[in-house]
């Protein structure tokens, strides 16, 4: 009985955990609607986990002179605030347009160097001591 | 994760001590202090990012990138891994040559290879939608398709606890797609063409997972150290920093490099 009980607890905080990440993911994608409509691809791979207020996660992508990039954020938290900021390999910050609406924040980069730039979440303000994040990215 | 990162959590800091608003990104950040911790791994492109820019550079022959083979599959699942990295980067090859009956082929052969490695289930409706849009020519949904196999195929491993492999599944599409790249921009160099294999990133992060493979039957398997080898010798040829140029003898030699692997990957026998 007491097997059944732990196997339960764990499948329950595992199902919890994965809906935490889901909701974030959705208004991820949500967030990057907008853009599909205007012709850019939206990478199946995601990144996302739940940070502390004043926490930072960085994300480092390869980016390519030519293309054009949407950084989209979304968080699962109501009225948080989250933004996401993109530097280029020197630490120069390259965000060309950003966006916010609720839950949802968009970058846009047109990276002037093929090279690595950092995607950095930050979590300004947020009811919750965890604020779960998603970030998708778009190109075209 | 280097010391380059560290500086950034200290211009953070001291942005916020300096009242400015909270939500104010800072200029420049001195990325050295980021602490490691807090880096997510690299985002590996998928070779249609690379592939739209040299569209926009020229009118590449897609056709004549396609290999006549897909390769032979052993019973060495490193090498399956590798070679399901390569059909798959090989499908966008194929969606840019928007050759419908190809990539029918490749959709139904990354089917035949997640068999051989027990992640036929995550593939299945990818490999059967790729097929439908294929018909309709719908080139922009076969590439999606194609993006989303290769996650989900890394998904499914990872489930499984094959972390390795999956790593060894992005590693055969990275190698593919810069032979391809290679091949290209060497038959008509443009600066702008070369600066596309700028990639040190990608290059650091590749060496580092095949150097600390949890699998000792992986670690040692020729091919993945070939490939370790190969991951050495093209990082002094990419350029240090970003946006220096890298001179059409580079291009010739990364592409000599990658087509070697490339060819013992397709051709390794069981």
């Amino acid at each position: 009985m007491k097997r059944l009980l732990t196997a339960f607890l764990i499948a329950l905080a595992f199902a919890t955990a994965f809906a935490y990440v889901d909701d974030a993911l959705s208004f991820a994608h949500e967030a990057a609607l907008p853009y599909v409509k205007k012709g850019f691809s939206v990478r199946e791979d995601a990144w996302g986990g739940d940070l502390g207020v004043k926490d930072q996660q960085a994300v480092q992508a390869q980016l390519f002179k030519g293309n054009e990039y949407w950084f989209c954020l979304g968080t699962d938290v109501k009225g948080a605030v989250l933004t996401v900021n993109v530097y280029d390999s020197k630490g120069s910050l390259v965000n060309a347009e950003t966006t916010h609406s609720g839950r949802l924040t968009a970058v846009r980069i047109l990276p002037q160097k093929t090279g690595s730039y950092y995607a950095i979440v930050t979590v300004h303000k947020s009811s919750q001591e965890r604020t779960g994040w998603a970030l998708v990215y778009a190109y075209k | 994760m280097p010391n380059i990162l560290k500086p950034v959590a200290a211009a953070l800091l001291l942005a916020a001590s300096s009242g400015l608003h909270a939500e104010q990104a800072p200029e420049s950040i001195d990325l050295s202090t980021f602490p490691a911790k807090a880096i997510d791994n690299v985002v590996v492109p998928v070779p249609s990012e690379v592939f739209l820019v040299l569209d926009k550079l020229g009118n590449p022959n897609w056709r004549g990138e396609l290999r006549e083979s897909l390769g032979r599959q052993s019973g060495n699942r490193a090498q399956v891994a590798l070679l399901l990295g390569t059909v798959i980067a090989e499908g966008f090859v194929a969606v840019e040559a928007e050759d419908p009956e190809r990539v029918k082929d490749i959709g139904r052969r990354v089917l035949a290879l997640s068999k051989a490695i027990n992640v036929e289930k995550a593939v299945l409706e990818r490999s059967k939608s790729i097929t439908d849009k294929a018909d309709i020519k719908d080139w922009k949904s076969v590439r999606k398709e194609f993006d989303g196999a290769l996650h989900d195929v890394k998904n499914a491993m990872q489930e499984l606890g094959d972390d390795d492999l999956a790593q060894l599944v992005s590693v055969g599409g990275w190698i593919r797609g810069t032979e391809v790249l290679t091949s290209i921009v060497r038959k008509s160099y443009t600066p702008d063409g070369a600066e596309l294999l700028h990639q040190p990133a990608l290059l650091n992060y590749f060496s580092r997972k095949l150097e600390t493979l949890s699998n000792k039957r992986l670690a040692s398997d020729d091919l993945v150290a070939r490939i370790r080898k190969m991951l050495a010798a093209i990082r002094p040829l990419i350029g240090d920093e970003d946006g220096a140029e890298i001179p059409p003898e580079n291009v010739k030699k990364i592409h000599q490099l990658t087509r070697d692997i490339v060819v013992s990957i397709t051709t390794q026998e069981a």
